[in-house]
């Protein structure tokens, strides 16, 4: 990979707790890599497994999803089933080939701007590494 | 193995004629070779023609979600006449995931079961033993499969034709049914899963080329998902238009997205019946991907689908000790 490679990384952002700290990590003025595309959603267990794939496709080199830390979802629940469905969902990419440095998932609260910049350098860098995405990106034809 | 052809088709003419049945589904001889159709019986007649044999491969729960639903009549009444099927070890594991999934009611269905002690591989059987036209019959004959065809007996070992899903089966007696033909199969020992532990071993560029190999062949015919008894979904994400969940285009690049999809569908719900992988044209080797995500389920969050008809569905619950050590 050429060194100077800078990744995509889009990042799904439950509204209540990462969108949040991610906001804090912007207000306190902590500085963290520009690599990430954020898309805020109202719950890590609204991301489907096909939003994880359509992002590779359509040229993500890596994926991100962050909730509310176990317990502390606003809707109760909804990160204990992210966590269960997207575990799986890293270990069925990892089976057909997609490179484990390119999805992670974490828990950011909304007071942890910090944390978040930790999250932000350890993907993008583990996306970087991982180089550019090639395996199903959609590509265009030239008829 | 004793499988009584008698005691069956007497047991299944009883159970068509009941009142509260509307037809049996159980197998019976195909056209040709080593074909076997799927029976549905509404009388003795019907159910003079069932078979049960090695080569009734075919997982017919999914009958159960497939008939088609007509509308009710203006003043009519609906038809809630249950409906009678017969399975095999995996096929009643399909039955007990409807049940949980509340895809059936316990209710709706009489369950036959065929204690199974293997079927075979049909592919398999016709590489090293072509088909002809003449349709042929098979037997369970302790350690082997008796081919009888043209009068001839050929006596085939079992390990040589028998299907890939049986060398790996766990439940060969079905695990729900109301009535039980013939007596339990003894389980046998489980052969290794080397396809899917082969696959394991390489490295993640190993196992990136070889499913692009694989997934560039799909023609998106969507057999595995017709066949698959749990592939029932009245709006299924790949008919979707409107959003577009996964394009219909055929190209590596969508064929992946879709298989995918698929395997992580039914991830904690396939119960390993191997249709999918069966029926697909461009032998695509499914049966793979499900035994991964199968395996990942049992070790890593101790379900197993299709076993307790009481269990909450996989993917809709979680435990609060559920592994997150992939988590930043
Ligand atoms: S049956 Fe095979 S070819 Fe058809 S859609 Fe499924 S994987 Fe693709
Ligand atoms: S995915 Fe395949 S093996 Fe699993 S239940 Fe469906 S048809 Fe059977
Ligand atoms: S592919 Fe998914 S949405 Fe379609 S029928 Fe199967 S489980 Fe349902």
């Amino acid at each position: 990979m050429s060194a100077n490679f800078e990744p995509n990384v889009v990042a799904f952002l439950c509204n209540w707790c990462s969108y949040a700290g991610a906001d804090l990590a912007g207000t306190s003025r902590v500085n963290y890599p520009s690599n990430i595309q954020i898309i805020r959603v109202m719950c890590s267990g609204r991301v489907n497994p096909l939003y994880v794939m359509n992002a590779l496709q359509q040229g993500a080199d890596g994926v991100l999803v962050s909730g509310c830390h176990p317990g502390d979802c606003h809707y109760m629940e909804g990160n204990f089933y992210a966590r269960r469905r997207l575990g799986m969902l890293k270990d069925l990419m990892e089976f057909v080939g997609v490179d484990p440095k390119r999805f992670h998932m974490s828990w950011v609260s909304a007071s942890e701007g910090h944390k978040w910049k930790e999250v932000v350098e350890k993907t993008v860098e583990d996306a970087k590494e991982a180089g550019p995405f090639e395996g199903f990106r959609r590509r265009q034809i030239d008829w | 193995m004793k499988m009584d052809l008698e005691q069956l088709r007497k047991t299944a003419a009883e159970v068509a004629a009941r009142e509260e049945v509307k037809y049996l589904v159980g197998w019976k001889q195909g056209t040709y070779g080593y074909r076997v159709a799927p029976a549905f019986v509404e009388d003795a007649a019907g159910a003079a023609e069932l078979i049960f044999s090695p080569l009734c491969t075919a997982n017919l729960a999914t009958y159960l979600t497939l008939a088609e639903q007509l509308p009710v009549p203006r003043g009519g009444e609906p038809d809630d006449r249950k409906v009678a099927l017969m399975v095999k070890g995996c096929d009643s594991r399909a039955v007990t995931q409807l049940l949980v999934e509340k895809g059936i009611e316990r209710d709706e269905v009489v369950v036959i079961g065929c204690p199974c002690p293997g079927v075979v591989d049909a592919a398999l059987l016709a590489e090293k033993y072509p088909e002809t036209e003449e349709p042929a019959e098979m037997k369970w004959d302790g350690e082997n499969f008796l081919l009888i065809r043209g009068g001839e007996e050929t006596k085939i070992a079992r390990n040589e034709i028998l299907a890939e899903k049986c060398r790996l089966c766990r439940y060969p007696n079905p695990v729900v049914s109301d009535i039980m033909l013939g007596e339990e199969v003894e389980t046998w020992d489980l052969a290794e899963d080397e396809g899917v532990q082969e696959l394991e071993n390489r490295d993640v560029d190993g196992r990136a080329e070889y499913w692009a190999e694989q997934f560039d062949k799909c023609v998106r015919c969507y057999s595995c998902r017709n066949v698959c008894p749990l592939c029932y979904c009245q709006d299924c994400i790949l008919d979707r238009l409107n959003p577009t969940w996964v394009n219909r285009s055929v190209n590596f690049s969508e064929n992946t997205a879709f298989n995918i999809a698929r395997a992580f569908h039914l991830a904690g719900r396939c119960i390993e019946c191997g249709e999918c992988e069966r029926v697909c044209p461009a032998n695509i080797p499914l049966g793979k991907l499900n035994r991964k995500l199968a395996r990942e389920v049992r070790d890593k969050y101790d379900f197993e689908p299709g076993v307790d008809p009481d269990a909450e569905p996989f993917q809709a619950s979680f435990k609060p000790d559920d592994p997150e050590d992939f988590i930043l």
